[in-house]
């Protein structure tokens, strides 16, 4: 199995297409000649709106690659990405920069906040660069739900790795982006800190119709996803809905062993 | 060993880091070694003139010479004839010739031009002897003979463009003569500036000294086996009992004018010198900047190293020994550049006018070692501190999570003692500002502008948060997220912001207080100027005013009246016995229109009659002489007359303060008349309604003599403005140095802040901070910096000068004038220079992956 295409169904929020972001055919190669490494090699994806993908693989399986190259940080070697219906390989950095502002949210695993900034500062961030006014109602509704009310105002490095992700989490639903990337954003935390965003997560999808991608190695937060994508040696290599963390962990061993036997 | 191995490869790891310290060092290094080339260059210069120029032996007469070095009748002392004869006799002599050459003249060429040197140095006019061979050959023509013939140096003749058949005039105070060149002569050492003129004797005897069979000098030169000491003790002991003479050896002649231009460089040098001190100051900031943040960067490391057993005293000393690395490298570059700096000067004053030669460039064997050492001990002090807060880090540092480095805060122990320094200099700033005598208060003044700096230096830190939140509420908040993100980067580290602020605030302030004392000094002089000079014409050169001048300016139409006005040396010796030497001034009656002055007692009017005199305030005080009183004045190349204070003019006052005046009637009857100094400086005054014609008129009576310049009272104050502005123009130029290393400050401090926040960037480039935005942001950051740094100078530096106007207020520096358009000018320049020094890092910032800013660590 080289990809993960569903067939294109219409439906989800405001007749949008149901599928968030797709990519087709990305190959995404370091070097030449002999020290050529294939990092993703001819990936065909398609992100559903309104569900909540994880994407796993061992490490070096081009899981992050593809994540960042979904979200336009990174450039391709060869093939296209969409964003809705905007091709965004072959963005110049300015409109890549302006579609990362507008239509996409950000976690990463650490270091998401500007440390100068305070918790409701860093959450409006990208509105306030991109000069818009942030929908108060929709901010309190954000807020609320990440459970931040009473920190609005305390620095980054007055508040807990979990408190921190959860501004992380909030800043990036509080734009109301297209599609979400998390890299891997429990990485850092806790069980109980993790739990606790994964739930955010989750519930934003469930109650908000947000759209997110995650990449992550832990078989637990797999299991808030909707689907999971499994990764390997740059290809899509297996897929599963609606998984438990039992289910992803057997999954996981199996490619080990298989790694190992082959 | 591995302390040294560590360090050097950190030091090459953050070589790039460095760098702007580096370049700081160089610079002020540089500068240091080229002051020291440049001087000893000109010493060598001059050295080698001097040695070229004096004979074996040397006879000068032995009458005392006034300040300029010219006798004070403008004509040089002379020996009579017959010495040389006696001379010529003399045991061991081979020869002796008698010289005549005089300092006080002015040659002009057929349109009137000055053929003299613009910078400063002499027209000497002379005969053309023996003696002159030693340091020139003609190259063209012949040596002059007869009335009408002259020879130029080629300099000056290349200067001016003259050739042979063209008619030079010159101007003596024994009359104006004109004579053809018939020969060029070049130097063979380098002449720095002197214009020359040779005659033959006869001629140069007549013109020069106005007498025939006497000469100024004697050049005798010594038989062979005869030294120059041994040919000294013979001549003098043959003159004994002719006369009183100065009898000098080669060395002794050379060792004198040596001494007397050394003083001058002495000057330069250690202006020059101050100059670079304050670049190096400035510099430990940027400096002390630098290792900071690489010690804050490395904590984890240094961290790791004393976990795995390093001692605090080897953390300290691997630091160190990187300051002393960076130190060693940017000094030997700085000497280097040095030499440059130097040779760049010497082209410099050539095109002013003064010749140097790089033949003689002089790089003393201290001149490296002083440059060098100096730029390692003050890198070597300025990471003092760094090393020894990297001493301190725990070696629990290397466990925890690195995030971003401390953000320094600032303490409050440092809090009090710079507001305790601070106040401790504004005390003596007030206490210099409000002293009774001009003289007790500098000392006081110094003090206070060192407690003040050093105090804002150390509470600049503290300020930082303040000033920075202030300026960001007028400019930054205007930029919506981008600048408040600038103004939070700024203050994330007041010590950080207040050092690169300091760095700026030295140079800025100086700036600032200069620009006030200047624009004071202008302000007040036109005041008195217009309070107290009634004289519409004003009449000066760089030669006092010859007789033949003087003639043409009395001869002027449309003038009310014209006023001569002398200064003689004279001893006075009032009626409590007590005798000063200190000279007076002979004045035409007119002159008391000219210069309204108050007086305490008496009327000046009648300070001119015959065999009166008038005194200052503060000496009649100090004497207790009052009018009616009588003074016994010596006149020095006179007799000693007797004469009544008729008035005592009140001292409050910057023009002709404590001048002693006296009538030209009343001197002329105690000085001979060849004795009779030419004028100082004349004033005249038009006849009513006719200002404008009579200005012309004067004008044109002075083309003939262009060593005069003549002013109506607009364009005196003019000339005045323009004076104090070139020199605070130069000032300010060597102030730029220590701006400049400032400037390398504020760029170095916005580079290393983008590399320590690269993960920061990294995230805002990802949820969609633009290029243009995340440049702004540091462009901005830039800008408070530098007007931090621009308030806080220029408000200690307006302090400062508004203290030294009120300390000379005593002086006569009695208006305060802040000048709003150079501060104004400044602070907006600031400004510029914060969007300047933001370039590079901006762009630097604005061109990183995005992905592997935020993958850094």
């Amino acid at each position: 199995m080289t990809s993960a295409v569903t067939i294109p169904r219409h439906g989800g929020t405001g007749g949008r297409t149901a599928v968030a972001a797709r990519a087709r055919q990305v190959v995404k190669a370091y070097g030449a000649g002999e020290t050529r490494v294939v990092a993703l090699d001819h990936v065909d994806v398609d992100i559903a709106r309104g569900q909540f993908t994880a994407i796993m693989g061992p490490s070096g399986s081009g899981k992050s690659t593809l994540m960042h190259c979904l979200a336009g940080l990174d450039t391709v070697t060869s093939g296209q990405i969409f964003l809705d219906e905007t091709e965004i390989t072959g963005l110049k950095d300015k409109k890549l920069t302006q579609l990362r502002r507008d239509r996409i949210g950000f976690i990463f695993q650490a270091f998401n906040l500007l440390p100068t900034l305070n918790a409701i500062e860093n959450i409006t961030l990208p509105m306030d660069i991109a000069g818009r006014k942030p929908d108060r109602a929709w901010l309190e509704r954000v807020v609320e739900t990440v459970g931040l009310a009473g920190r609005l105002k305390h620095r980054p490095n007055q508040l807990s790795g979990g408190q921190q992700q959860r501004v992380a989490v909030a800043r990036a639903l509080a734009a109301r982006p297209e599609i979400i990337f998390g890299d891997e954003p429990t990485g850092n935390l806790d069980s109980r800190a993790g739990a606790e965003v994964l739930g955010f997560l989750r519930r934003s999808v469930d109650e908000l119709g947000q759209t997110i991608v995650m990449v992550t190695h832990d078989p637990v937060a797999a299991s808030y996803a909707d689907r999971v994508l499994y990764l390997a040696d740059g290809r899509i290599v297996d897929e599963m809905r609606q998984p438990t963390a039992e289910q992803v962990l057997d999954r996981m061993k199996d490619f080990d062993a298989r790694g190992r036997t082959s | 060993m591995t302390v040294l191995r560590t360090s050097l490869r950190n030091f090459f790891a953050h070589k790039g880091r460095m760098a702007l310290s580096a370049i700081a060092v160089l610079l002020s290094v540089a500068f240091v070694c080229g002051t020291l080339v440049f001087t000893d260059t000109m010493n060598t210069t001059f050295d080698k003139l001097f040695a070229a120029t004096a004979s074996d032996v040397t006879v000068t007469p032995g009458t005392a010479k006034s300040d300029d070095g010219n006798p004070q009748s403008g004509k040089p002392e002379s020996i009579p004839a017959s010495v040389l004869e006696r001379a010529r006799t003399v045991a061991g002599v081979k020869s002796a010739e008698g010289g005549v050459s005089s300092m006080n003249v002015t040659v002009v060429n057929g349109r009137n031009e000055n053929m003299g040197s613009s910078t400063g140095a002499p027209t000497i006019a002379g005969n053309w002897t023996k003696n002159d061979l030693r340091s020139m050959e003609i190259s063209q023509g012949h040596a002059p003979s007869g009335p009408a013939e002259t020879m130029v140096d080629k300099d000056t003749a290349d200067k001016h463009h003259l050739r042979l058949g063209d008619e030079l005039r010159t101007i003596a105070v024994t009359g104006d003569f004109k004579a053809r060149i018939v020969g060029i002569a070049t130097f063979k050492v380098t002449n720095p500036g002197a214009a020359v003129v040779y005659f033959d004797t006869a001629t140069a005897q007549r013109e020069l000294l106005g007498a025939t069979g006497r000469f100024t000098h004697l050049n005798i030169t010594a038989a062979a086996g005869v030294s120059d000491e041994q040919l000294k003790g013979n001549v003098t002991r043959a003159l004994a009992g002719t006369g009183s003479f100065k009898i000098q050896t080669q060395k002794e002649h050379a060792d004198e004018n040596r001494k007397s231009v050394g003083a001058f460089m002495n000057v330069i040098k250690y202006a020059m010198l101050g100059f670079a001190g304050i670049a190096f100051l400035v510099g430990i900031f940027l400096i002390i900047n630098t290792f900071s943040m690489l010690v804050a960067q490395r904590t984890r490391e240094i961290g790791l190293m004393r976990a795995i057993g390093s001692s605090r005293k080897q953390v300290n000393r691997s630091v160190l020994v990187e300051a002393l690395l960076l130190g060693f490298f940017g000094s030997v570059l700085g000497v280097g550049a040095g030499v440059g700096i130097a040779v760049g000067l010497m082209k410099l004053m050539s095109s002013l006018g003064m010749d140097l030669s790089t033949r003689d460039l002089t790089v003393k064997a201290t001149t490296p070692v002083a440059g060098v050492l100096l730029g390692v001990v003050v890198t070597v002090l300025a990471a003092y501190l760094p090393a020894r807060r990297a001493g301190k880090v725990s070696p629990m540092a290397a466990l925890r999570d690195a995030g971003t480095p401390a953000d320094g805060k600032a303490g409050l122990v440092r809090g009090i003692i710079g507001l305790v320094l601070t106040a401790a200099g504004g005390l003596a700033l007030y206490a210099a500002a409000t002293v009774k005598k001009a003289s007790d208060g500098s000392l006081v003044l110094g003090v206070g502008v060192v407690l003040t700096l050093v105090g804002f230096v150390v509470v600049g830190p503290l300020l930082a948060g303040g000033v920075v939140r202030a300026i960001s509420v007028v400019l930054l908040r205007m930029f919506g997220p981008v600048g408040r993100m600038a103004e939070r980067n700024a203050l994330r580290n007041p010590r950080r912001t207040g050092a690169t602020g300091a760095a700026l605030m030295i140079g800025l302030a100086l700036v600032a207080c200069l620009s006030v004392v200047g624009s004071s000094m202008v302000a007040s002089a036109t005041d008195e100027l217009d309070r107290s000079v009634g004289a519409d014409f004003i009449v000066q050169g760089n030669q006092r005013v010859v007789p033949q001048a003087e003639k043409a300016i009395e001869a002027t139409p449309g003038l009310a009246h014209v006023t001569r006005y002398k200064l003689l040396s004279a001893k006075l010796t009032s009626p409590d016995g007590k005798t000063e030497d200190s000279g007076v001034t002979a004045a035409d009656p007119s002159y008391a229109s000219d210069l309204r002055r108050t007086t305490t007692a008496g009327e000046l009017s009648a300070a001119y009659g015959t065999d009166a005199m008038s005194v200052g305030s503060d000496y009649a005080k100090k004497h207790g002489v009052h009018v009616g009183d009588t003074l016994t004045v010596a006149f020095q190349e006179g007799r000693t007359a007797k004469l009544e204070v008729a008035a005592i003019t009140n001292d409050n006052t910057s023009l002709d303060k404590g001048a002693r005046y006296l009538s030209i009637t009343t001197m002329e009857k105690y000085v001979p008349a060849d004795r009779v100094p030419p004028n100082q400086i004349m004033f005249a005054k038009a006849k009513d309604g006719q200002e404008k014609q009579a200005y012309a008129a004067l004008k044109k009576s002075l083309q003939p003599y262009p060593q005069y310049q003549v002013r109506d009272q607009t364009d005196y104050k003019k000339e005045l403005r323009n004076q104090v502005g070139q020199l605070l123009n130069m000032v300010y130029g060597l102030l730029a140095l220590a701006i400049i290393v400032a400037v390398l400050g504020v760029i170095n401090t916005l580079a290393l802040s983008v590399v320590e926040r690269t993960r920061e960037i990294g995230l805002m480039r990802a949820i969609g901070l633009s290029r243009r935005q995340l440049r702004r942001m540091i462009r901005l950051e830039s800008v408070v910096i530098a007007l931090f740094g621009a308030l806080l100078g220029l408000g200690l530096g307006m302090g400062w000068g508004a203290t030294a106007q009120k300390l000379l207020a005593l002086e006569g520096l009695k208006v305060l004038e802040i000048p709003w358009g150079t501060i104004i000018g400044v602070f907006i320049g600031s400004a510029f220079v914060g969007l300047f020094a933001a370039l590079i890092p901006a762009f630097r910032a604005g061109r990183m992956n995005v992905l592997n800013a935020i993958a850094t660590e």
